[in-house]
């Protein structure tokens, strides 16, 4: 079972797509004069093939309103009156032991920083106590990149250690489980640029390859996707008595930028959070959610977009699932503590969380779907788990691991 | 979310790139492109002043909604879905070749210069004292001034008559015999116009009104006209209940045709004529009562409660009319100010969307119009109930409880064979004159 990726550019007719005898499906992924406009995904059975025809029909459904928007929103833009220049930049990348997929990284990162608007790009590579040079090495087969060590295992260790080596204004992470779209950058300018004040910023996130189960699964479960609309979030919303406190809808942790000043009166990302194995999640919720309490704004720009290279087995999804839970009331039980304020719309989000988790289950129960049963459950018990103290046993290991780095 | 008081304001897009909201309190944003109307947001204090990208962004957004549903290159105009929003219907092809969109949307919202010669405006009043003046200064400073106006006085004593005196362009008519269908009707018959156009007396009208009807019936082939119904002011608790959590007079802003077609659809469950539009901003074609029939004066407020206007789309639409929703004609209406006002105007809807489903089951024998009393509307009570328990506010405890009482009493309809038996009067063909 495996989806073939496949971009189509809307501008220009639109070619059939023949489905090799091992694909059962394509994710298509469209774009309007180079601009992404949206991500599909289509079953067909091995062999078969997806006419023209049948594709343009499917894009006037899928993509035109989209399209329209664009066209209106780009002669809009033209009579918008130029804006300032832009800062320094630095991209952070935290990877421990995952040389190939560093490389890969790399490679689409040198394709976009030929030509940017930033007045400065520095790329600060910060190896995670990996366990042999490999990562070194590889970085060092590119050009003008800088190596950082960091010796405390821990993502958000590692995130810190980039904020101090970092010399940009602003600061974009990257996992290394991604590869950059060819207009990265464009797009982080864009949203630079029209969010003049913004504290921070989050991108699009579409799977770099559908090749197994588990990928499939994931994305089709909505994967990463944040949509193809702009979106502005603050410090609270009409709409969502809750909100700032359900951060994950501004967009993940793998593709994010802010300005650095404000990480650094922040206090940076919290180590406790994001450690990697034990507690694998739960930082960017944590960092997008105390940026919006400051008061500054954080935007969602789709063109801002990286591929990620999804959970390969269905155990290792299984795992993500339950990460989610936990690192989601691990992060709610700190919240709880440290922002006295809002405690009732953390204990709510709680409340929220666990009915909403149940009634996906009841529903994949009714639909008798195996599959959306377990991980269910995987994450319904990351979340118990998360509530019963897992933030306070992070904290112990993270004062653990720096006393040995001590 | 209904807590804090909600100031109106409207923001044209066509000109506004900066928003000058102070963001020290919450407002409810109406958006404009000139005299069109874009869309609406509420937002809390912390979410203004709108960015200057967040604007342009509204603009984008609203403004290809417009474009996809005005545009006739774009596959305009637009069938209505079974849920009363549009059903899309964009062709990439065509998009490639459409260019100076903003140019387009300009035309699109260039002021109607149709004249108002054929429209007779009629407003029904029962005892609204002082209020009745705000509503019709708004009727007599219309850009376009209609052929006449007539309030339709339903009170026992005829008191709105002082009021009227002070428009001399006015004419008062004494209706005694209670009933918001029993005044419509003599309204109706009092009139002389070719389109006859129905406002309330707790709105004020956009003075662009009488020339967008106008330009709306150019199209020969509607028989019946709905607008847009914007909230005067959100001031409330009560006010704000009925906008945001109630979905207010509807929240569509682009043109919908509402045909023989949409009935057929919606048939199974009631046929849901109440998402054409509202009372306070309609519109029909004298010939239109002429084929088919006045208002059922067993039904409206003053008789059964409401649902006067959805039953005569219900007899239209079946007939083989049409009925055109253009947000072009706004009015602005003045929600219920206390709780205790909006709580029976809920039990009077109830009551009366219960009476008006016994009468067009009565009339036409559909099946649905039962299934929406005992199936859906049940269904509907407990899903709200338990939305409630889980959401507190967010349910709307309020004015359920008054929902179902009125859904309860709207049931005597259907064991009153008398009553039962009773239909529409008819209008007698050019029958104008009192």
């Amino acid at each position: 079972m495996a989806y073939r990726l496949v971009e189509i550019e809307l501008s220009k007719p639109l070619e059939a797509i023949e489905f090799a005898p091992e694909e059962s499906g394509v994710g298509l992924i469209a774009r309007w004069h180079d601009q992404l406009v949206g991500f599909e995904m289509i079953a067909r059975p091995s062999g078969s093939m997806l006419s023209a025809e049948e594709l343009r029909e499917f894009a006037d459904r899928h993509f035109a309103a989209r399209v329209l928007i664009a066209k209106v929103e780009h002669e809009l833009a033209q009579s918008a009156p130029p804006s300032a220049a832009l800062s320094s930049l630095s991209i952070a990348i935290c990877t421990k032991d995952r040389a190939q997929r560093l490389s890969r990284l790399l490679t689409s990162l040198d394709a976009v920083r030929k030509n940017s608007s930033f007045a400065a790009i520095e790329i600060v590579v910060v190896d995670n106590a990996s366990t042999d040079s490999t990562t070194r090495e590889a970085v060092e087969r590119f050009d003008g990149i800088r190596y950082v060590f960091e010796p405390k295992a821990g993502l958000n260790f590692a995130r810190n250690a980039a904020l101090e080596a970092a010399t940009g204004a602003l600061i974009a992470y990257l996992d290394d489980d991604v590869v950059v779209d060819r207009n990265w950058l464009i797009g982080l300018a864009k949203a630079c640029r029209d969010n003049p004040g913004a504290g921070g910023f989050t991108g699009l996130v579409l799977p770099y390859r559908l090749d197994t189960e588990a990928q499939i699964y994931f994305e089709r479960r909505g994967g990463f996707g944040r949509g193809f609309y702009r979106n502005e979030f603050r410090n609270a919303r009409f709409d969502n008595p809750l909100h700032p406190v359900g951060a994950g809808v501004l967009g993940a942790g793998c593709n994010m930028a802010f300005e650095r000043k404000l990480l650094i009166s922040l206090g940076g990302f919290d180590e406790a959070l994001d450690t990697g194995a034990p507690l694998p999640g739960g930082g960017d919720l944590d960092i997008f959610y105390r940026v919006l309490r400051s008061g500054r704004t954080m935007v969602y720009e789709p063109q801002f977009a990286v591929y990620h290279e999804h959970r390969e087995t269905i155990a290792q999804l299984r795992r993500q699932y339950w990460s989610w839970g936990l690192g989601m009331m691990a992060f709610l039980v700190k919240c709880r503590r440290s922002d006295r304020e809002l405690r009732s719309r953390h204990g709510a989000m709680v409340r929220w969380w666990f009915v909403d988790q149940a009634r996906a289950l009841a529903r994949a129960v009714r639909g008798l779907r195996g599959r959306d049963v377990n991980f269910g459950i995987a994450e319904v018990w990351g979340g118990i788990r998360g509530l019963a103290g897992e933030y306070d046993r992070s904290r112990s290991r993270v004062q653990a691991i720096r006393e040995l780095n001590r | 979310m209904t807590a804090q008081s909600l100031p109106v304001r409207h923001i044209d897009l066509s000109t506004t790139h900066k928003d000058t909201h102070g963001g020290d309190a919450a407002a409810f944003s109406v958006f404009w492109w000139k005299d069109l109307p874009l869309g609406m947001r509420a937002s809390l204090p912390e979410e203004l002043p709108f960015g200057e990208a967040q604007l342009r962004q509204f603009a984008a957004e609203f403004g290809a909604a417009q474009l996809a549903a005005r545009s006739p290159t774009l596959g305009a105009p637009l069938r209505a879905t079974f849920e009363g929003r549009p059903k899309q219907a964009l062709i990439l092809a065509h998009l490639l070749g459409a260019d100076n969109l903003v140019d387009q949307l300009d035309r699109l919202a260039a002021p109607s210069g149709m004249s108002a010669q054929d429209i007779s405006v009629v407003i029904c009043t029962r005892d609204r004292g002082e209020a009745l003046a705000g509503c019709l200064k708004s009727v007599t400073t219309q850009q376009t001034p209609p052929s006449e106006i007539i309030v339709v006085d339903n009170s026992v004593d005829g008191n709105a008559k002082s009021i009227c005196r002070r428009f001399p362009e006015i004419r008062h008519v004494h209706e005694p015999r209670p009933g918001l269908s029993v005044a419509r009707n003599a309204g109706i018959r009092a009139s002389c116009g070719e389109i006859i156009a129905f406002t309330d007396d707790d709105v004020e009208l956009h003075p662009s009104w009488t020339a967008e009807v106008g330009r709306a019936f150019l199209d020969e082939s509607i028989d019946a006209l709905t607008g847009l119904v914007l909230p005067a002011q959100l001031d409330t608790p009560a006010q704000r209940i009925f906008q945001l959590d109630m979905g207010g007079f509807g929240t569509t802003f682009v043109p919908l045709r509402f045909d023989h077609r949409f009935l057929e659809e919606t048939r199974p469950h009631g046929a849901h004529v109440w998402k054409i539009g509202a009372g306070a901003n309609m519109a029909f074609r004298r010939k239109m009562f002429e084929r088919i029939g006045l208002f059922d004066e067993r039904l409206g407020a003053g008789a059964a409660g409401c649902s006067e206007d959805s039953e005569l789309w219900y007899r239209m639409l079946a007939n083989g009319g049409v009925c055109l929703y253009e947000p072009r004609a706004v009015v602005f209406h003045h929600h219920r100010r206390e709780l205790s006002e909006l709580r029976q105007q809920m039990r009077s809807y109830m009551r009366g969307h219960v009476a008006a489903l016994v009468a067009q089951y009565d009339e036409f024998g559909d099946r649905g119009n039962l299934v929406r009393i005992f199936g859906q509307l049940p269904i509907y009570f407990l899903r709200t109930f338990l939305k409630g328990l889980l959401e507190g506010r967010n349910g709307r405890p309020e004015t359920l409880t008054a929902e179902v009482a009125g859904w309860t009493a709207g049931l005597q309809f259907l064991f009153r064979s008398g009553w039962r038996r009773q239909r529409a009067p008819r209008l007698s063909a050019g029958g104008a004159g009192q």
